[in-house]
This record gives C-alpha cells, structure tokens and sequence, in this order.
C-alpha cells in the first residue's frame, strides 16, 4: 500500500548521509518545540528573525568547512580567517577608504589564504590538519597587526550603509544577513550538486586516487574547495565588522571547531566524500537554536558546550547504527576506503 | 639637494650640541624610566603626561619614555636592559605578562634600580603597584546601573551580564564587583554569557537579553561593551548599558546615548603618583600602600 511512499523514502535514504540528516532535522524539531515550551518568547517574531541571523554565520562557516571536509581535508584557518577580515576591513574604513574598495581588498587577502591552504594541502601535500594549523595562526597575527595589536576605532558614519547592507538593514522583511547566506548557500549547493566542480569535489574526497586516475585534477579541486572557505569566511569576517561598527581582534575565536561541528551534525563526514550541504544548514540551525535557547532558560555557557558535544557523538554514532542494519557492504567497502586512505597517507609522509 | 644636506647638516650640529650639553649635565638629577607595553595607545600617553607633570613639579628628574613600537615581550625586555645601562635610578614599568619581564627586572634591582609598577604587576616584588582595583571598578558600574535604574522607577527586574571568558583575572574581577552591588536587592542577574572578547558576539547575546526582557546590560572590556550597545541601539527600548574602556566607539555609543556610562581607567593618576613615589624611594623614605588603586572615572554623556 506504502509502495510509493516507500520507493520516495528509499530514494532518499540512497542519497549518502540522508540518513543522518533527516535524523537531526527531527531533532532540531524537538529542541524548537521544547525551547519553545519552555518560553514562550522563544517563538516570538522578534526573537526568531535575530535567531535566523544569528544562524547565517555558522552556516556560512559551516559551508566552507563542509567543503573542505568534503575533500577529506580540514581547515582549521576559518576563525582566523574571519578575525582577519573583520580587522582588514575595519582597518581600511577607519583610515577612510570607500568600504566598497574595503571590501574588495579583504575579498583578496581572504582569497590569498584559501590559495595558500589549497597549496599548501594538495601540492606541498602537507597534511591539512598541519598547513591550516599554521595558517591559523598566521591569519590571527594579521588580524593583530593590522592595526598594531589594538581594535581599530568607530568605522563611522561614511560606513552606515555597509552596516545595513550586511547586518541591520531589512529586505522584503527579513534581515540582510539571512538574504546573504541563503544566497550562498543557493550557490555553493548548486555547484556541489549540479556542476562538475561538485562531482570533482565528492571523487576527490571519496577516493583520491581514483579520482587522480581518472583524470580529475585534485590540486585545482583541492584549491577550489580552500578557496570556498576562505570567501565565506571573508563574508562572515564583513558581517562582524558591520555587526560591532569597529575591528575586533578576537573576532572568530573557535569558530572553525564551530563549523566542523554544525557539518558533522549535519551528516558531513570527516574522512570525505559524503554529506549534504542541507545537512550544515540543519546543523548550524542545531548550534543556533542551543546558544539562544539556553541562554533563554538561563542555563550556563559551559551547558551549551556539553549539550553540543553530545549531540556531535550522538547524531554521528546514530548514523552509524542506522548504516549497520544497511546491509554490510556499504560499510565494508567503506573500511576498505578508508584503509587505502590512511595507508595512501603514510606513504605521502 | 642643497637644501636637504643643509637641513642634514643643522640636525647633526643640534643633536650633537644637545648630546654635548647632556653628556656634561653631570648634577644631582635623578633618573627615572617610564617603560608601558608600545608607544600607540592613548592609555600610555597618559601614563606619560600624568609623569611629565609630575616630573615638573618635584623637579630635578632626568625623565625617559621608553616603549617597544608593538607590544611585544622580547622589545620590553630590551627596554629594560636599555633603561638599566642607560644608568637608571628608577623604573616605572607596565609589565606586559607576569613573568616575561621578571628576570629582566631582577638583574636590574641587582645593578641597584628601583621598581614600581604602574597599571600592570609583574611577579616580582617592587617598591609599590599603581594599578586599577577592578573589582572596585565592577562596583562603581554596578552602582552607576542601580542608581539609574531608581531614577527611572524600574525597582526589580533581570540584568544580563557579558564577560570575555572564565579565565580572565581582570574582568572575572569586574563583573565580581558588579554582581556584589546587586546582592540583596530584588534586581536578579542571569547567567553570565562568554563572548571572547568578539563585539559581534556580544551583540547576538545582548539582543536575546533584551528579548528576555533584562532591565539592565552589563559589558565587561571593550567588546563586550560595543556588542551592548550596538543591541541596545537596534533594539531602540530603553535598557540600561553600562560597560567598561574608553574607546572611540564606546564614546560614540555614549554620546547617542545608548549606553548609559563606562568605565575608564585613569592613566594619568597612575604616571603622577607613580612619579611622586620613586622619588619618595630615591630619597630613601617608605611608600606606603604597597598597591595603589588608581580608581576609574565614569565617562558619561556630556
């Protein structure tokens, strides 16, 4: 009788990480409603349009970590990535440039790092943890020089349209910053899904060695996916500036642990290859709704931090569970991957 | 050309005269070295300013600023050393860390230098520590807040309070001092929220507060208090922001009149007093306490 029904469920489930996404978007359902249950403010209309910005940059994040774990690789790079920007941006406008021409030149050094990483990752074949380590830690240094180790000034009131236009001006009655993400989510998801670039991206990250073999070109996808990062990350870095109307230093502190965590929620898998970029919204949506949620109820900082790691463990280990009653073939050639992986690995070092 | 060796040449003859003239200047002065953290912020220019009055009036002091350009651990410590061959009486430092300097520190009371502290201790014992008590300064916003709050006829309600992280001393200090003035009255302050020092982060925290409904809004550094008042600000309702430091866009925050004060440090006090006490030492007499509040100044719209 479910016939049809049952073909759509399996068709999806066919799709790689469905599973998992799917699971935590119950989840997400859940906590809404039991936030909500627990204040009603939650699901006031002022309160769910800051909750929805204040989603937009994890997910922003979440997209470019999504596709570098994607790939296989990591880039622990995006905070600081995005405290540089915040501090460039800043920089240029205090010293009264147009914040146009602010926002270009942070788009290029942005662009320099995910250059830099992508390099870095595939063509010195540095191990991603290891490249983006330093990166990090580079990008932090700009982000403190940039203005001699202190916050900039006021960006002041010449930049009160590049404050709307990222963060506080409204459109067809929701916040910019929302228009801004979803638009870059549009994006990125049509061109992991409906492009070559996209199907470079999940061979690489399925199979590097294959994918070499037949002819893709894994430092350009490699580049292409850092590259992703970094220019979200520079977008988030704009969105900060535009929130604080100055430079912060500190801008990002985490953020990249931030965005691994809402792809992994969201069914991305760290080893590469597998995972949806609807799974980051789910995911970023998760972390979103706990940081307000919690501080409604009045639970400490440290809660949300617990809260979030079990439910990191969790929605991947139900995944693994529903992947093992999935027939043992999947998995199996998985484990085979996966050892090819790691011994493709030490014979790079 | 011309004109270039002839400036060239003018400034060799000036300096060479003045370094004639300092060279044979051999009186009683003392002199004392102020070394702060770089020569960029205003908070050390001031530490500078409240020396150099201090410098004219008690007199017979050969004074110097010294200052890495960047803050930095290494350039500090050749401060020192500079301070130390350049045959400094007496130090004034703001130490950069508690322990970078201190070995530093320690050949230099060995060569017979006085140290006192100003703004910022190292672990090393010195003759006095000028600084800001800051869980004094907590108190003075707390009580800034509480009086505006009667002033406006709001006798309870919740006051949200955002703080950098659990570890750092100074603001752990503050917002100790703040909770403190609240304690017994029928205002309840929530659970503190962390936001690293991130004013964007700040903002997303001050705004679900004001969605809570908080009365009051608490920032404890710079950016804290930027993400309170920019909250306040998009909110357009009238909670309370009170906060701390005196940056340019907390004065702009002020002066609009979303946030109802901050805390600024006194800089100056910490120079003149600092001033005043080496040369008590220099003269052999006991300076007494051994750590000074310099106090803070609310900052308020004008």
């Amino acid at each position: 009788m479910n016939d049809e029904r049952k073909t759509l469920y399996k068709r999806l489930m066919a799709i790689r990480g469905m599973g998992q996404v799917l699971t935590v978007t119950i989840g997400l359902i859940v906590l809404c409603l039991v936030f909500g249950l627990m204040n009603p403010r939650f699901f006031s209309s002022r309160n769910v349009s800051n909750l929805l910005r204040q989603i937009a940059p994890i997910l922003l994040i979440g997209i470019g970590q999504s596709y570098v774990l994607l790939i296989g690789q990591i880039d622990l790079s995006i905070g600081s990535v995005v405290g540089m920007c915040c501090m460039i941006s800043a920089t240029l406008m205090t010293k009264g440039m147009n914040p146009l021409g602010a926002v270009v030149i942070t788009l290029i050094c942005a662009l320099a790092v995910g250059v830099t990483n992508g390099l870095l990752v595939a063509w010195c074949k540095l191990p991603s943890f290891i490249g983006t380590l330093g990166t990090m830690t580079i990008a932090r240094g700009i982000a403190q020089i940039a203005n001699h180790n202190y916050n900039t000034d006021s960006i002041g009131p010449a930049a009160e349209g590049f404050r709307n236009f990222f963060y506080y001006g409204k459109t067809l009655g929701l916040f910019n910053t929302i228009w801004i993400a979803a638009v870059i989510w549009l994006v990125c998801n049509f061109i992991l899904t409906r492009t070559r670039t996209g199907r470079h991206i999940y061979a690489v990250g399925s199979n590097i060695e294959a994918a070499r073999l037949s002819g893709v070109s894994v430092v350009g996808t490699t580049l292409k996916a850092y590259m992703v990062s970094s220019a979200v990350c520079c977008v988030v870095g704009l969105i900060t500036t535009a929130t604080s109307g100055m430079g912060t230093m500190d801008a990002g502190t985490s953020y990249e642990l931030y965005a691994v965590a809402a792809s992994v929620i969201g069914g991305v898998s760290t080893l590469g290859g597998q995972g949806l970029l609807f799974g980051t919204v789910i995911g970023a949506s998760i972390w979103g709704v706990l940081q307000n949620g919690l501080q409604f109820v009045g639970a400490p900082i440290a809660i949300r931090n617990i809260v979030i790691g079990i439910i990191v463990v969790v929605s991947v280990l139900l995944d693994v569970i529903v992947r093992g009653n999935k027939g043992k073939g999947l998995k199996i050639s998985r484990k085979k991957e996966l050892r090819k992986w790691f011994e493709k690995r030490r014979e790079e070092k | 050309m011309k004109k270039v060796m002839c400036v060239l040449v003018f400034t060799l003859l000036v300096s060479a005269a003045g370094f004639a003239q300092g060279q044979t200047e051999k009186t009683g002065n003392k002199k004392v070295y102020l070394i702060t953290m770089d020569q960029m912020d205003q908070h050390w220019v001031n530490v500078d300013k409240g020396c150099q009055k201090a410098v004219t009036e008690l007199g017979g002091i050969d004074y110097t600023w010294l200052a890495p350009d960047i803050k930095d651990d290494n350039k500090q410590i050749e401060c020192v050393n500079n301070a130390v061959a350049g045959g400094a009486d007496a130090i004034l430092i703001a130490a950069n860390g508690p322990t970078a300097v201190t070995s530093a520190l320690k050949e230099a009371t060995a060569a017979g230098v006085k140290i006192i502290y100003v703004d910022s201790a190292a672990d090393y014992p010195a003759e006095q520590t000028l600084a800001t008590d800051n869980e004094a300064a907590g108190s003075t916003a707390g009580k800034e807040m509480l009086a505006a709050l009667k002033a406006k006829g709001v006798s309870a309600g919740s006051i949200g309070v955002i703080n950098v992280n659990a570890s750092t001393a100074s603001t752990v200090a503050r917002e100790k001092g703040f909770r403190k003035v609240f304690e017994g009255t029928a205002y309840t302050i929530l659970e503190t929220q962390y936001c690293n020092g991130d004013a964007a982060v700040s903002k997303d925290m001050s705004a679900n507060f004001i969605t809570q409904g908080v009365v009051g809004l608490f920032g404890a550094n710079e950016g804290s208090t930027v993400g309170v008042g920019n909250a306040i600000q998009e909110a357009g309702n009238k909670v309370i922001g009170v906060g701390f430091d005196k940056s340019d866009m907390i004065l702009s925050l002020i002066d609009k009149g979303y946030l109802l004060c901050a805390m600024a440090q006194n800089p100056q006090t910490m120079g003149y007093e600092g001033m005043k006490s080496a040369m008590k030492v220099l003269k052999g007499e006991k300076v007494s306490p051994a750590y000074m509040d310099t106090g803070v100044s609310v900052i308020k719209k004008k």
